[in-house]
């Protein structure tokens, strides 16, 4: 199991995540929500390791992760909010290198990375530049990247962005999958449909604080509205959307 | 003056002072830099060693006309001489300035996927690369003579002619630096344009690269390896008539004189070669961008930059363990593929190249094998240190600062891991290639006995230098940046000047001399071996405690205004 056990992170002295708290369990999707700028991703990269958080605690299987780093990151797999990658590799050098640096047996890992290459349907440009990869493509390779070594914990920043519809709906699959078979999977997207279908259990961020912590039914029922959006919509939106509309058309026509 | 300046400015189409100030600051590689790096800052030490270049020609001028008791022929062949390393160095640092700015004056993918959807005609766009780019030129072409280029037209032309004769050497010599300049810029465009023209776009960019580097080389090796020519003899001479006809700097010295008015006559067709080639590039260059950027610029939307690969293999060579072999490979692919690694990197290896082939071109030419020189030795550790250096000042290049993430979740080992993979690095690709090129060379010495001792020694300076390189490196290659930017460009390029070339001579006196008898060269071998061990397990020690060091791009910093705090007084 993951927890968060009063996380905060301050920039500047400002906090982009507010003493949050929550649990993500084996066998379940985790949807992580909020508006841009809520502190999502920020939560995800202290998760990851990536950034140092300013108090709190992060603990897996019950041991903060700090306390054997190297260990976690042998069982984490992370799919970050924005595609970065090293452009100049190409698919199968970029998946080749991650398992060498994650010390994967050479002949599993190279079957590891075809399987992968041909079930995401990028076997027929393994050997291209990254630099010419579509944003879709870009996306598959980094999930591949985080699934290769067949980690415990998967954190997934957004990763339906670029993906058609296919391969969304395989990867919706598959996230079910994983969970079904004792991965704590942590999923953060603005798709509310998809978070709706794939997700047991929501956590939601509204201006670095956390202001849901429950399952969607429960929260239907707590809230008394019948979707996550309108769920969402009451949690963590401000503005009235219809308004913010008209004022847009009216600003541009003007 | 300046109110005037900023009216003709002022009149200026604005979608042209907007391109040209994005271009003029694109020019140079962004890519390549630091995220803190100051462009224009960087551009100013650059400028900053050029005007120092150019105060040490201007302080040969005062030595060439304080010199009363030198005869005419003496005087004559110091000013030939000076003349044409002048415009030798002019054609050299214009020439790395097309390598380092390639591609800039064309359409990139970048500039069309941004610009075509704007109301910006692409006879615009072409306006403002070609003004940036000839600004920057201009730039280097002043900074560059700032001192020399009146310096020399006075000295030369008060001997010739008083004050006349001083104002047409000053018109002669800036008309001659700027045409130098032109014609090696425009000949790169020129070739530039025609290859984009005729290939396929993915072919061009693939040969674009070799093109890089082969002008590169071009460049260094024509400065390092022409011969100077400072007397009418050896003007005149039939085995030099090739060398006059084939070299640009032999046209445009003989253009200096031409317009100076002291050219021999039976130089006159050297002049007119460089008013042809002038007139030929500058028409070349001018219809291959009209061309271009009439042709390529929708060629550059509909063809792709890369098709799938249908070649590959997952099979890898070994470097020692997985991490090893994945940085190692991460190293070399960067260093190939990578255009502002493989030109950084070109750069020292042309200098390497250049010093081996400068200092040893006369031993070479014999046929019979010659005793083992100092000239070698010295060469040889020169080349060995500027290849480390190099690669190791390459290494701080960064590729891709927002993709470092991956390497820092999947750091599973110890640093000290990371910084031998490093070390191996940097043994393959600077010490061994340096090493080899110098046993290469060594088979025209003899005897065998002294060389194989020479490369015994070459090697385990090669580890000391490694190992002095990897002092305070706890990084993986090319995923930090030496802040190019707020470097001292002028210290670095002076220091590596002024400490690499005594050390090679006095390392190579001490070697020579420790060659002669067995007991001292095994002293001197085990003192370097002591050392290459010594450094070797300093840096481990270092290496069990240090904390790998990623640069990434800043967090973002909320800034406030601090306004949520002030209360209005009320009145």
């Amino acid at each position: 199991m993951l927890e968060l056990q009063n996380v905060s992170k301050h920039f500047s002295g400002i906090p982009a995540v507010d003493d949050v708290s929550f649990s993500a369990r084996p066998g379940e999707v985790t949807g992580y929500l909020g508006p841009n700028g809520s502190g999502k991703s920020t939560t995800m990269k202290m998760i990851t390791g990536l950034i140092e958080m300013t108090s709190g605690q992060i603990l897996f299987r019950g041991k903060p992760i700090q306390e054997d780093l190297i260990a976690y990151k042998r069982r984490m797999g992370y799919v970050p909010e924005e595609p970065y990658l090293y452009n100049h590799l190409s698919g199968a050098e970029y998946l080749t290198m991650i398992a060498q640096l994650r010390g994967l047996p050479a002949k599993q890992s190279s079957d590891c990375i075809d399987g992968l290459l041909r079930l995401l349907s990028l076997y027929d440009d393994r050997h291209a530049s990254i630099s010419g990869y579509s944003k879709g493509m870009r996306q598959k390779v980094l999930i591949a990247a985080a699934l290769q070594h067949n980690p415990e914990l998967i954190l997934l920043d957004e990763p339906f962005s670029g993906l058609d519809v296919g391969s969304a709906l395989v990867l919706r699959s598959l996230i079910q999958e994983l969970a079904a078979r004792g991965k704590v999977v942590l999923f953060s997207s603005h798709e509310l449909d998809t978070v709706e279908r794939v997700c047991s259990h929501i956590v939601i961020l509204h201006r670095g604080k956390l202001v849901a912590d429950d399952s969607i039914e429960r929260l239907r029922a707590l809230m008394e509205l019948p979707t996550l959006e309108a769920i969402f919509s009451q949690l963590a939106v401000e503005q009235d959307t219809d308004s913010m509309a008209r004022q847009i058309a009216d600003l541009i026509h003007a | 003056m300046h109110n005037a300046l900023r009216e003709l400015i002022g009149r200026l189409p604005l979608q042209f002072r907007i391109l040209y100030r994005q271009f003029l600051l694109r020019v140079v590689d962004l890519e390549a830099l630091s995220i803190q790096a100051d462009v224009v800052g960087f551009l100013g030490q650059f400028a900053g060693v050029l005007i120092m270049v150019s105060m040490i020609y201007a302080f040969r001028a005062f030595i060439y006309v304080w010199d009363p008791t030198a005869p005419a022929a003496t005087l004559l062949s110091s000013a030939w001489s000076a003349e044409q390393s002048l415009i030798a160095t002019m054609m050299l640092v214009i020439g790395l300035f097309a390598v380092i700015s390639w591609d800039a004056t064309f359409p990139d993918r970048r500039d069309v996927m941004v610009l075509s959807p704007l109301p910006v005609t692409a006879r615009t766009v072409l306006a403002a690369k070609v003004a940036a780019s000839a600004a920057l030129l201009g730039l280097a072409v002043l900074a560059l003579n700032i001192a020399s280029g009146i310096a020399w037209p006075l000295v030369l032309g008060i001997t010739k002619g008083g004050i006349l004769g001083a104002l047409q050497s000053c018109a002669a010599y800036w008309f001659t630096m700027i045409a130098a300049s032109a014609f090696l810029y425009c000949s790169v465009l020129t070739i530039q344009g025609f290859t984009a023209l005729l290939l396929p776009r993915r072919i061009f960019l693939r040969l674009s690269a070799v093109l890089q580097l082969a002008a590169f080389a071009l460049f260094l090796g024509m400065y390092f390896l022409q011969p100077s020519l400072t007397t009418p003899a050896a003007m005149a001479a039939p085995e030099n008539q090739w060398l006059l006809a084939c070299s640009p700097s032999f046209w445009f010295f003989a253009l200096f004189n031409q317009l100076n008015g002291s050219l021999p006559s039976e130089l006159a067709w050297l002049a007119w070669r460089a008013w042809i080639g002038l007139g030929a590039v500058v028409c070349g260059a001018a219809a291959s961008l009209l061309l271009c950027y009439l042709r390529t610029m929708k060629r550059t939307v509909e063809e792709p930059d890369l098709m799938p690969g249908v070649r590959g293999s997952h099979w890898t060579p070994c470097f020692g363990s997985p991490l090893q072999t994945a940085i190692v490979l991460f190293s070399v692919r960067t260093l190939m593929r990578s255009r502002q690694h493989r030109v950084a990197y070109a750069f020292y290896l042309a200098l390497v190249f250049a010093i081996a082939l400068s200092w040893l071109s006369s031993e070479l030419s014999s046929t019979a094998p010659a005793p083992l020189p100092m000239d070698f030795i010295v060469s040889t550790f020169l080349m060995m240190s500027f290849a480390v250096a190099g690669l190791r000042s390459v290494f701080s290049l960064p590729i891709s600062l927002t993709a470092n993430w991956v390497l820092r979740t999947t750091q599973l080992c110890s640093s000290e891991k990371y910084i031998d993979a490093t070390r191996r690095a940097l043994l393959f690709f600077a010490v061994v290639p340096a090493w080899l090129l110098s046993a290469l060379l060594s088979l025209a010495f003899r005897p065998f006995g002294l060389v194989a001792a020479h490369l015994a020694v070459l090697a385990l300076v090669g580890c000391i230098l490694a190992e002095l390189a990897l002092i305070g490196f706890y990084k993986v290659p090319f995923t930090c940046s030496y802040l190019p930017g707020k470097a001292n460009a002028q210290v670095v390029f002076w220091g590596f000047l002024i400490v690499f070339a005594p050390l090679a001579l006095v390392g190579a006196e001490i070697e020579q001399g420790a060659l002669g008898p067995p007991a001292r060269f095994i002293c001197m071998l085990t003192v370097l071996a002591t050392s290459a061990v010594g450094l070797w397990a300093f840096n481990r020690h270092q290496a069990q405690s240090a904390i790998l060091y990623f640069e990434e791009l800043p967090e973002e910093i909320i800034t406030t205004l601090g306004l949520m705090s002030y209360q209005p007084s009320r009145k």
